[in-house]
């Protein structure tokens, strides 16, 4: 393909033409997506890390920030596949598969591309990134970004707002798991149980942000 | 690199084993999928316009006005508005159109008929993935969308916008966004000029 | 002997979502009704004896390097497959599960089995495995359903049980997003004190 038309295939939206960005809608996808419809604590996406990575502060922040850059790689994988391969050749049935190979490679690639080149970013955030191939948060994401028929440019601004949102809901948990550490619970609660009620307690806190969404 | 070339060789094989397969099933199932859905579409058709005329059988020709396009087409191009007579009569009694509107986490479409005066007939939620609980109960006529029977466009505003319909409690969002959805959809409906406004009789275009 | 014990481990002893705390996602978003925790555990189910079937019978013809991407492809194509034949037959219950039937894909217990089990047992053990584990699956979204759909809607099913006057004012909590976190913390603590008391006793 001519790159030309490919910058233009990117750029264009997919639904009404190039209409540019509209900075109130964006603000209303970063809202919705860090507090309304919170990744993990109201849409239950990524619980399986946010519940083994939020023991400690510092893993916190590291999976935090490794979920945002594979999220905003991924979306930009995925959509590009979308619109470009899938749409035009009429195999849209097979954006599952295609989704969570371009997920998995991306993670692989980014493992790699670290281990060369940055040892010091790499043994920060290397032990999270085979975990996050299973995180369904960055495939719910891709699949999200196109059910919603966003263009380009908002889901890239919808993956990034949805990994900060996840990144603070792992951050406040690992915080609270940090304190209660310490506190006196009943044993038959320890660990599992009672990390389940804090998270339920965090979710009560964000239900407030509703009328946000606007 | 014999042993690089048979895990290439193998990984092809799986995806297009896998390729292959779906796209067999998907050949069997699209049509089958296409079918529900339109069959839906008729059912919910007859289902709300069944107030236009009671107890006769409706015919319904789908109408397309250049100034009233849907700003959700990519999601449905199908229908937007649906003009219905009924048969062998071909004069119109009324229409059904879908409103669109962004929820709370969902685009909530509503399918509403209006009589030929722009009058509401029925309205019938088709699509939502709201709040199970609170803005999922939209659904549920009594809660809301019966209330706007026999209402006008002007007439489809929330009381805390400064109309006179009461909200569902705890879901302000949901209710707003099918009100506006359908008083937009009415205005532009009468705009077009599709409605009989006493002496002006619609122009159908 | 052993097709029996691979076949119930999955549904108390090692029950993927009460033992092990896998699968936790769709778990919780899909447990709005038993409705919808029935068709979810149906299709989890589904992919999940197929999938094991699949990577038990090739297990020695996958070369170990490339065996998660082919495992994944597998599983994702299964997947693909429910969401279409769902669609084309049970519209309903294919919107109401609406973005979690892709999401299968990256069910942990999935992967975890083909991973943990299937590529280490024979055909029969593998399937009685996901047998189990699916049915496991399903009994643990099914009791946490009931408890949410009970208390926040007042049905069981879409039957009214407890009656309209409690409909008008139920317990909503419990239907919406904190009610499955706070529920779960509940049935995992109960499930802690049974085990304790199992112990205690031996």
């Amino acid at each position: 393909m001519n790159p030309t038309v490919l910058l233009s295939a990117l750029l264009a939206t997919p639904d009404s033409g190039s209409q540019g960005f509209d900075l109130g809608k964006m603000m209303a996808i970063i809202i919705a997506s860090i507090f309304v419809n919170n990744f993990v604590l109201a849409r239950f996406l990524g619980i399986c890390p946010f519940l083994g990575v939020s023991k400690e502060l510092d893993s916190a922040i590291g999976m935090g920030a490794a979920v945002i850059f594979v999220m905003a790689l991924a979306t930009l994988g995925s959509w590009a596949a979308y619109h470009l391969l899938l749409v035009p050749m009429g195999l849209t049935y097979l954006s599952t598969i295609a989704f969570i190979l371009i997920i998995a490679s991306l993670v692989q690639l980014v493992e790699m591309i670290l281990q060369k080149f940055s040892p010091a970013l790499y043994s920060a955030l290397g032990i999270f990134l085979p975990l996050i191939t299973t995180n369904c948060a960055i495939l719910g994401v891709a699949v999200l970004n196109i059910d919603e028929k966003y263009t380009l440019g908002y889901s890239l601004v919808n993956a990034i707002a949805a990994g900060i949102g996840f990144t603070l809901a792992l951050i406040l948990m690992a915080g609270l798991r940090q304190r209660l550490e310490l506190a006196d619970v009943p044993p038959a609660m320890k660990g599992k149980p009672v990390a389940f009620l804090v998270a339920g307690i965090m979710s009560i806190a964000f239900l407030g942000f509703a009328g946000l969404g606007g | 690199m014999a042993d690089m070339l048979k895990i290439g060789l193998v990984l092809m094989l799986v995806a297009l084993i896998a390729a292959v397969a779906l796209g067999f099933v998907n050949s069997r199932t699209a049509p089958m999928i296409a079918i529900q859905k339109e069959l839906a579409k008729q059912n919910a058709m007859t289902e709300v316009a069944a107030g236009l005329s009671p107890g006769d059988s409706l015919a319904f020709d789908s109408l397309s006005v250049t100034s009233l396009e849907n700003p959700y087409a990519s999601c449905d191009n199908t229908l937007n508005i649906v003009r219905v007579s009924v048969p062998p009569d071909t004069s119109r009694i009324g229409y059904v159109f879908i409103a669109f509107g962004k929820g709370y986490s969902s685009t909530v479409q509503t399918m509403v008929a209006v009589e030929i005066e722009g009058v509401i007939s029925n309205t019938m939620i088709l699509y939502q993935q709201e709040t199970p609980g609170l803005g999922a109960n939209i659904v549920n006529p009594a809660k809301l969308i019966s209330k706007f029977n026999g209402l006008i466009a002007s007439q489809c505003l929330l009381s805390k916008d400064g109309g006179g319909i009461d909200a569902m409690t705890g879901c302000t969002i949901t209710s707003r966004t099918v009100t506006n959805s359908i008083r937009t959809g009415l205005e532009a409906m009468s705009e077009a000029g599709l409605f009989d406004s006493g002496d002006t009789e619609g122009g159908m275009q | 002997m052993s097709l029996i014990k691979d076949f119930t481990k999955g549904i108390y002893r090692e029950n993927p979502v009460f033992r092990l705390v896998l699968g936790m996602c769709p778990f919780l978003a899909v447990t709005t009704s038993v409705e919808n925790a029935l068709g979810m555990g149906a299709a989890a189910t589904f992919v999940l004896i197929c999938s094991n079937f699949l990577v038990s019978l090739f297990r020695n013809i996958i070369p170990s390097k490339v065996r998660i991407p082919c495992y994944i492809v597998i599983i994702a194509t299964f997947v693909t497959l429910v969401d279409m034949v769902m669609n084309a037959y049970l519209p309903d219950l294919h919107r109401s599960l609406g973005i979690f039937i892709p999401l299968i894909v990256v069910n942990c217990i999935i992967l975890g089995r083909a991973e943990g089990f299937a590529n280490r047992h024979p055909v029969l053990n593998s399937i009685a495995d996901a047998v189990g584990m699916g049915i496991g699956f399903t009994l643990a979204m099914v009791i946490l359903a009931s408890f949410r759909e009970l208390l926040g809607n007042g049905t069981l099913l879409n039957i009214n049980v407890l009656g309209s006057a409690y409909q008008n004012q139920p317990l909503l909590i419990a239907i919406l997003a904190p009610g499955a976190f706070i529920l779960l913390s509940f049935i995992l603590g109960f499930f802690n004190i049974l085990e304790k008391r199992k112990g205690g006793r031996q």
